[in-house]
């Protein structure tokens, strides 16, 4: 047996081999960890050509892609990594929510997942808003127009959002310092709690094995070989992904104006988008979605039981009013999506 | 081990496909204009094209100061996707980004160096004549002072008693005849996309005139002050509009050759009026607005056979050129058909617009050079002669009844 190094002293020394099993986890939380890695290294080499200033954004969004020697390459990987993390947390959350994970003790954990696929939508939101280009002006100012419908806090979240009346250099500057700076650091904090509190509450959920019987285990050197397996399958799609597929991109924008022209929301709430439709934006745009997100994060509290011996295996019987909700709820999101394309 | 090669291999076939598509890109050509001091990368796909004009070099104006566009986009679409009017950033629409500005082509404080401004109310722009005219025939106003051009236009310094014109809105008009002149007969001003057909084929704008198809058709990268008779031949000549049905009636004469191709059958002309091209006699302020709001054609267009030839009594305007200030200098320097030197005698209109291609030769007659043909032509002034033509008459009709030529 070889010395444990580094990575390896990350993971436990051994975990149940059903705990490791492909088909029970499909490795979405190591692949939205890996996703997080790619996003922070192709992040941090856009940043040594992105500009934040409203009359160099876009400018230097087009130096990176075409100028820049694999630039377009690396916003591609940025921007498809973002895209595939909000995919594979939203896979993760399902699989957390099929197989009953997310009861007692895990339940603060559910709420720290919660928090990181608000962290990434946010994220992913704000890195939409950084091209500055005219096809992000739409769901700008229209998102940014939402907050002012809150009562009693609206304007204040505005300014604070803003910063100014019209979205401006105050304003990218902030979304600049939100994406690179502020919304990474509560996601790598997050991140690592998160991942630190799988362990601490024993592990991937899973039933308990009988007492007389201990269960088949791996070894930290199997589950590190198995994540090097997965990244490189997952890095050789995302490579592949990247080099074909361009990432997004449009003629700066060089004044936010008065029409906004076609409705043009992101992919993740372009269902809000539609939601918008039916009339009073607080209803539709704020409250509506913050409900359903609500019961969503509050899922573990509002059906705390679940039968022990069924969690960890798919859709125990005993969690079906949780599962739908959610399904419910994903259903809800689904339609108006597929309504406003 | 078996299983991590395989994956291996994989994701080095992944690099690969990835080096393979970003050898496969471009190498980026950066010019660097000096007169935006911002690099473009415009020459990556259009290296090809022949430098516009010599007034205009690439290396000081790049290509994004007139056309816009995204000049660091290597992407088509994305490239091409702000350019200003796509091919032709001269379009009226867009002209004062594209040409404007005090140091190129508007807002000079001299009149006639504000050529978007002469452009623009110019009768060639508002075809404020036949939209008077046209209206007064079918009642719809009651004298003919132009009220309506194509586009709204103002001029706050006025020389004629016209300030501005009010855009012409054929769904405000009753009579029918004034629906269908709006429907048959706007091809002609410089705004509109003229009919289609390679015998009017030309852009709209500046480049109207100055940007010349090629023989086949095909957008030119040219921008020129050499512009022959056959472009102003893109509007003029090509047929006929008529009152009585408010139709565009093409000519429908077979024809070849400059003489039969200048002028419809109907129309009477002297040597020089096919010889020539249009640009040797007429000048800028007529062709391209004087700065003023004029009520036709008639009100901007001056020069007639005397403006070179004089009369029998008097010989044609002309001033000696004193110093390398004289604006005829700059003329013959866009179109460097002829080499003026200071101290040439050249002839000048009674608008005092120095005819630039013309000088004055030791024995009293006159040599022309061609602007689009480049060809030396001398001529003799009237005075002297035994032409009988009384000094006060003297449009082309007058000179028409002794020395038209057959066809």
């Amino acid at each position: 047996m070889p010395r444990p190094s580094f990575v390896h002293h990350l993971h436990p020394a051994k975990i149940p081999r059903k705990q490791a099993r492909f088909t029970y986890t499909f490795g979405t939380g190591g692949l939205a960890v890996f996703l997080s890695i790619i996003l922070g290294i192709s992040g941090i080499l856009e940043m040594f050509y992105y500009i934040p200033s409203p009359d160099r954004a876009a400018l230097s969004v087009q130096t990176i892609t075409y100028l820049v020697p694999l630039g377009g390459f690396i916003r591609n990987l940025h921007f498809w990594s973002g895209q595939l993390l909000l995919i594979i947390t939203g896979l993760h959350f399902l699989r957390v929510i099929f197989t009953g994970a997310y009861t007692s003790p895990r339940r603060l954990n559910y709420l720290i997942g919660a928090g990181l696929f608000i962290l990434a939508l946010l994220l992913d939101f704000s890195g939409y808003v950084l091209r500055w280009d005219v096809d992000i002006q739409w769901a700008l100012i229209t998102g940014t127009n939402l907050l002012k419908t809150i009562p009693v806090i609206g304007d204040s979240l505005f300014k604070f959002v803003v910063g100014e009346a019209l979205p401006g250099s105050i304003t990218l500057i902030r979304f600049y310092a939100w994406h690179t700076y502020g919304l990474v650091a509560f996601a790598a904090i997050f991140l690592i709690w998160h991942i630190f509190r799988v362990r601490r509450d024993g592990g991937i959920a899973s039933s308990k094995s009988p007492a007389n019987r201990k269960p088949d285990r791996i070894s930290r050197f199997d589950l590190v070989d198995r994540e090097i397996l997965a990244m490189l399958y997952g890095g050789a799609i995302l490579i592949v992904v990247a080099a074909l597929l361009p990432s997004p991109i449009g003629p700066p924008l060089t004044g936010i104006s008065p029409n906004l022209g076609q409705e043009q929301a992101p992919w993740f709430f372009i269902w809000i988008q539609e939601l918008l439709r039916f009339g009073d934006p607080f209803l539709f745009g704020v409250l509506i979605p913050l409900i359903l997100l609500g019961l969503l994060t509050a899922i573990p509290y509002i059906f705390p039981k679940l039968d022990p011996r069924e969690i960890g295996s798919w859709f125990p019987t005993s969690g079906r009013f949780a599962q739908g909700v959610v399904v419910v709820i994903i259903m809800i999101i689904l339609i108006f999506t597929i309504r406003a394309l | 081990m078996g299983k991590r090669l395989t994956a291996s291999i994989i994701f080095l076939l992944g690099m690969i496909v990835m080096f393979w598509l970003e050898g496969r890109r471009p190498d980026p050509v950066e010019l660097l204009p000096s007169i935006s001091g911002e690099p473009e990368y415009c020459l990556t796909c259009h290296q090809d094209l022949p430098e516009i004009s010599p007034s205009h070099p690439v290396d000081i104006f790049g290509c994004v100061v007139c056309h816009g566009g995204e000049g660091l986009a290597l992407d088509p679409d994305l490239a091409h996707s702000t350019m200003r009017g796509e091919k032709n950033p001269s379009d009226l629409l867009v002209v004062e980004a594209s040409c404007g500005g005090s140091t190129c082509h508007s807002g000079s404080p001299t009149e006639d160096r504000d050529h978007i401004q002469r452009v623009t109310t110019s009768i060639q722009s508002t075809y404020a004549g036949a939209i008077a005219s046209v209206r007064y025939s079918f009642g719809a106003q009651n004298d003919l002072i132009a009220h309506m051009g194509i586009n709204a236009v103002q001029d706050n310094n006025s020389a004629t008693d016209i300030s501005f014109l009010t855009a012409f809105n054929p769904t405000q008009e009753t009579q029918s005849s004034l629906l269908s002149f709006a429907e048959n007969c706007l091809y002609c001003h410089i705004s509109a996309e003229p009919l289609p057909g390679e015998d009017y084929a030309r852009l709209t704008g500046c480049a109207a005139c100055h940007s010349p198809l090629s023989p086949d058709g095909e957008t030119t990268h040219t921008l020129t002050t050499a512009i022959s008779y056959t472009q102003c031949n893109t509007c003029h000549n090509r047929g006929n509009y008529s009152l009585r049905d408010m139709q565009y009636h093409p000519r429908e004469d077979q024809y070849s050759g400059r003489l039969h191709e200048y002028y419809q059958p109907i129309a009477q002309f002297v040597r020089c009026e096919y010889t020539l091209d249009c640009i040797d006699c007429h000048t800028r302020s007529e062709v391209m607005g004087d700065g003023d709001i004029h009520n036709n054609q008639d009100e901007i267009q001056y020069v007639q056979c005397r403006t070179c030839h004089g009369t029998k009594t008097e010989l044609p305007r002309s001033y000696t050129i004193q110093n390398e200030n004289d604006p005829a200098f700059r003329f013959a320097l866009l179109n460097p058909v002829i080499d003026l030197s200071v101290g040439d005698t050249i002839l000048i209109t009674e608008h005092d617009e120095p005819l630039w291609n013309t000088r004055m030769l030791a024995d009293g007659t006159y040599e022309l050079f061609g602007k689009a043909t480049r060809q030396r032509f001398v001529f003799q002034p009237v005075a002297g002669t035994n032409c009988g033509q009384n000094p006060d008459e003297q449009e082309s009709h007058y000179c028409h009844q002794c020395h038209a030529v057959e066809r």
